[in-house]
């Protein structure tokens, strides 16, 4: 950590000389470090109903400067943090961390991306998004390229995307340390056409632990895919993809004849599997009219390494418009799709059926109006269950908003309300059940026209009801902000009270108070500031009766922006 | 004769050979569809094998998976397959010895689908397991057989609020309703759903969010695909930035998330009175997911993409509330500070 530290102030001051002594090398971005500080009391003493949910302190730095010369741009992107805070993962409840853990840590950045002409250099954790069935959410952290001569695209990376892990009980769950590469080729001009064959390949260290996590298996995966772009004439355009993945579930077990492979990039075993996946995209934009459709399709098999939680065997297929009418006051969007699941089993196939429909119309200087309806189904067969499963969800909202002025002021007031009913099947009785819910939100922002001070009032009443429960929250809450300090300093403050009673127990109720002071030290010097207090009461619905928290939250930092 | 009274004192060997080996197969009713994954869960077939004392011989396990209408749609390849030395003790086998991959033959369709998933197709299936003597593979055991059904585990599909949804703060703050499909086919058992919220934070991508930061929201319920969430505070719309993930699908990579702020002129205005008012809106992104857990609270999950039962997370936005509008009372046109 404090070689971290070192290394963040030593750039900080090579940038800050570079700046003050050439002038022709332009800085641009920011640095700046916050502190967050968490607090939870919990009453009667013993209570847990109550869980923490943010560390109790944690400092993050943030380092993002790019310095720019005539030829060169040297973007900087470094965020780190003082506490590992992970709990899905390889690292979840990771303890004390190694240099190789830290870095490759999800929570934490280093990266550094010198660009020269159409060349770059990719250093550090970059999360590369090639496409989107070959790599893109895996943060890996080494060494790389991006050359973009003319319309050809050459990308390679190598690194490591997470280190091996000891597993130990009580503490972290364990990993074997992944090594991954990636590749690009291909040519594409932007907004024309592309055409890009993308590679990632992932593999576990079967050696990178002594004591090897339980449940979790070695593995390695390839894929590749072939991306294809075209932009018409008119608005229309085209985007297709078709990958194929070649997966090794377990690289402990042994290999037979009849084992798949995808020489040179993987040997497999006996439990390796391949599968494709596609996916495509037609349509049209213009000024006033979308329309376009897409479907994707995942081989029950397909698996890659660059999307660990991509859900396979499954395909979707949507149609999606949206239309300006009556001289532009009048915008829709409508999507319309279907997203079948267990596509490779015809026992088990599950349908979910979605429609969404979006109408705003301004209708004069006062009113306006948002309608918005939304349908959900998913429908899978009984499998062993004398029933499938059958839900339905269908949401409609309203919201009409007032405005008007007069020389002092302007006011908006807004009407949101929704009714949302969830109809469940049960799948031993095929009885079925609706879950329905009403929301009403009014909200009342009065703007002055001579005075600094934005206020605003809302009030939200909220009914679920299903058989034999029933859920109610009355909700009352204010904010003001207004300049202070010659408008150096911004405050912001909100108050909170709900209501919230369930059945015939008694209510419980909440209080929430924050509040935002932001001032301006300098031209480029930003000190924020946040602070805020949860106070929660049950009433006897749970025991010990009269149970209760306070929790709090404070948030300073300090932020510089380079430049101009 | 003599041929007639070898092959009948064989057959009495034989016979008083099965006779004094005794097997059990247990085999779990409803087992993973992966069967990669009946190898690293032990408990899912058992089968073991006791002799009387003075018993010798080798042996091989013979097993054949059917249909319930007695096809075979695999078998071991006993040609190829392990050779074991009868002992005096107990054995006991796992899938790894009875279901060797590397010595099984499957046919058709369910090669093709092993090949593609590691799985054989949903269905009713039976499982026979047999000792036979090497190398003429005359029966050393009796059969014994055990019927299961295979079903993939479908983790739940997250459904509200919708991939890149945008909820109203006002709204949001007070509660927000989280909808989930539920884990096909349905266990028998209840199953626990752990709901969990992430805060995603400036320069962080969704998935990033999940794996490194302390969820705001874990909450578990039982055999319901609904809840309804005060956020007590937690949720804000004050960020001024919030992921761009249209310029970073653009751009090619999530490495240098670009924050930019959300800056929304509704176009259904540009003719109206508002044509030039900047209607500026804040706004936070978060990512949620599901882990489904068994009545042990072990995750559940076949093992193909996400063995620790966590569902595939989607992303919403809270969308802070119009500021700054000061309108020129004549224009009614953004008055500039």
């Amino acid at each position: 950590m404090k070689h971290l530290l070192f290394c963040f102030l030593s750039l900080t001051t090579l940038v800050l000389t570079a700046q003050d002594k050439k002038p022709k090398v332009e800085v641009s971005g920011t640095m700046g470090v916050t502190y967050e500080g968490y607090g939870l009391n919990r009453n009667p003493t013993g209570w847990t109903g109550f869980a923490q949910r943010k560390p109790w302190n944690q400092v993050r730095f943030t380092f993002q400067p790019t310095i720019t010369t005539p030829k060169w741009s040297l973007p900087f992107n470094f965020n780190f943090n003082t506490t590992p805070t992970n709990v899905i993962g390889p690292y979840a409840n990771i303890g004390k961390q190694n240099i190789g853990q830290y870095i490759t840590n999800p929570s934490n950045n280093f990266a550094f991306n010198p660009k020269y002409k159409w060349a770059e250099l990719q250093l550090g954790t970059q999360y590369l998004n090639y496409s989107n069935l070959s790599t893109g959410d895996v943060g890996v952290f080494g060494a790389g390229v991006d050359l973009r001569p003319n319309v050809w695209r050459i990308k390679f990376f190598t690194g490591v995307s997470q280190q091996g892990i000891n597993f130990f009980s009580g503490g972290p769950g364990g990993s074997y340390k992944r090594n991954n590469w990636m590749a690009q080729l291909g040519m594409e001009k932007e907004d024309k056409y592309a055409l890009l064959f993308n590679f990632a390949k992932g593999k576990d260290d079967i050696g990178s632990v002594t004591t090897p996590p339980p449940g979790i298996l070695p593995q390695e995966g390839f894929t590749m895919s072939v991306v294809g772009k075209a932009n018409f004439k008119g608005g229309w355009y085209f985007t297709t993809e078709g990958a194929q993945s070649i997966y090794t579930k377990d690289l402990t077990l042994p290999v037979s004849p009849t084992s798949l492979s995808q020489k040179p990039f993987l040997e497999g075993n006996t439990s390796t599997i391949k599968d494709f996946a596609a996916e495509g995209g037609i349509g049209r934009k213009s000024k006033n009219f979308d329309i376009g459709a897409k479907v994707k399709y995942l081989g029950a098999g397909f698996q890659t390494v660059g999307y660990p939680f991509m859900q396979p065997d499954r395909i979707d297929y949507t149609l999606n418009t949206r239309f300006n009418a009556f001289k532009n006051k009048t915008n829709v969007t409508a999507s319309i799709g279907q997203r079948v699941n267990n596509v490779s089993s015809t026992a088990l196939k599950a349908k979910q059926f979605i429609g969404n429909l979006n109408w705003f119309s301004q209708i004069n200087d006062h009113w306006s109006v948002n309608i918005n309806y939304n349908n959900f189904g998913f429908q899978s067969n009984s499998g062993l269950n004398p029933y499938g499963i059958k839900n339905v969800s269908n949401d409609f909202g309203v919201s009409p908003t007032y405005t008007w002025s007069n020389t002092k002021m302007v006011h908006l007031l807004s009407l949101s309300y929704n009714y949302s009913k969830y109809d469940e099947r049960d799948v031993i009785t095929g009885l079925t059940t609706s879950n329905n819910t009403h929301t009403a939100l009014l909200t009342y922002v009065p703007s002055y026209l001579t005075k600094d001070l934005t206020p605003d009032f809302s009030v939200m009443y909220f009914l679920n009801k299903l058989p034999g429960f029933k859920t109610t929250l009355v909700t009352l809450s204010t904010g003001l902000a207004l300049p202070a300090m010659k408008k150096k300093v911004q405050l912001r403050g909100q108050l909170q009270y709900t209501f919230s009673k369930n059945n015939t127990f008694t209510a419980n109720n909440n209080f929430i108070a924050s509040c935002n002071v932001d001032a301006k030290l300098s031209k480029k010097l930003t000190w924020t500031n946040y602070l805020s207090t949860n106070y929660f009461k049950y009433g006897n619905e749970i025991l010990p009766n009269g149970a209760n928290y306070l929790e709090s939250n404070i948030r300073t930092g300090l932020m510089y922006r380079f430049g101009k | 004769m003599k041929k007639i009274l070898y092959i009948l004192s064989s057959i009495f060997i034989l016979q008083s050979s099965i006779a004094q080996i005794n097997t059990n197969l247990i085999v779990s009713a409803t087992p993973p569809s992966s069967l990669l994954q009946w190898s690293t869960s032990r408990e899912t077939l058992i089968y073991m094998v006791q002799s009387a004392q003075g018993i010798q011989g080798q042996y091989k396990i013979k097993t054949e998976i059917k249909l319930s209408d007695g096809t075979v749609v695999g078998k071991t390849d006993l040609a190829r397959s392990l050779t074991y030395t009868l002992s005096s003790a107990n054995t006991i086998y796992n899938a790894n010895d009875v279901i060797p991959m590397q010595y099984m033959v499957f046919n058709g369709k369910y090669k093709t689908a092993l090949e593609k998933t590691g799985k054989l197709p949903a269905d009713n299936y039976e499982i026979c397991v047999q000792l036979v003597r090497p190398p003429d593979y005359v029966p050393f055991s009796e059969i014994k057989c055990k019927s299961f059904y295979l079903a993939s585990t479908q983790l739940p599909i997250l459904v509200k609020p919708a991939n890149e949804e945008a909820l109203n703060y006002d709204q949001a703050k007070t509660t927000i309703t989280f909808r989930w499909t539920p884990v096909v086919p349905k266990p028998k058992a209840l199953v626990t759903y752990k709901i969990m919220v992430f805060e995603v934070l400036e320069n962080q991508n969704p998935v990033q969010a999940m794996r490194s930061n302390m969820p705001i929201l874990s909450q578990e319920v039982k055999g319901v695909t609904q809840y309804i969430w005060q956020p007590q505070g937690i949720i804000s719309a004050n960020e001024k930035f919030a992921n761009d993930s249209t310029k970073r699908k653009k751009d090619g990579y999530v490495g240098h998330v670009t924050l930019i702020k959300l800056r929304t002129i509704n176009p259904a205005n540009s003719d109206s009175a508002f044509k030039d008012a900047d209607i500026e809106e804040t706004s936070s992104a978060y990512v949620w997911t599901i882990q489904s857990l068994d009545n042990l609270g072990q995750p559940i999950g076949d093992g193909n993409v996400n063995g620790n039962g966590v569902s595939e997370p989607t992303v919403f936005f809270v969308r802070g509330k119009v500021k700054d509008i000061k309108h020129d009372p004549g224009t009614m046109r953004k008055v500039k500070e």
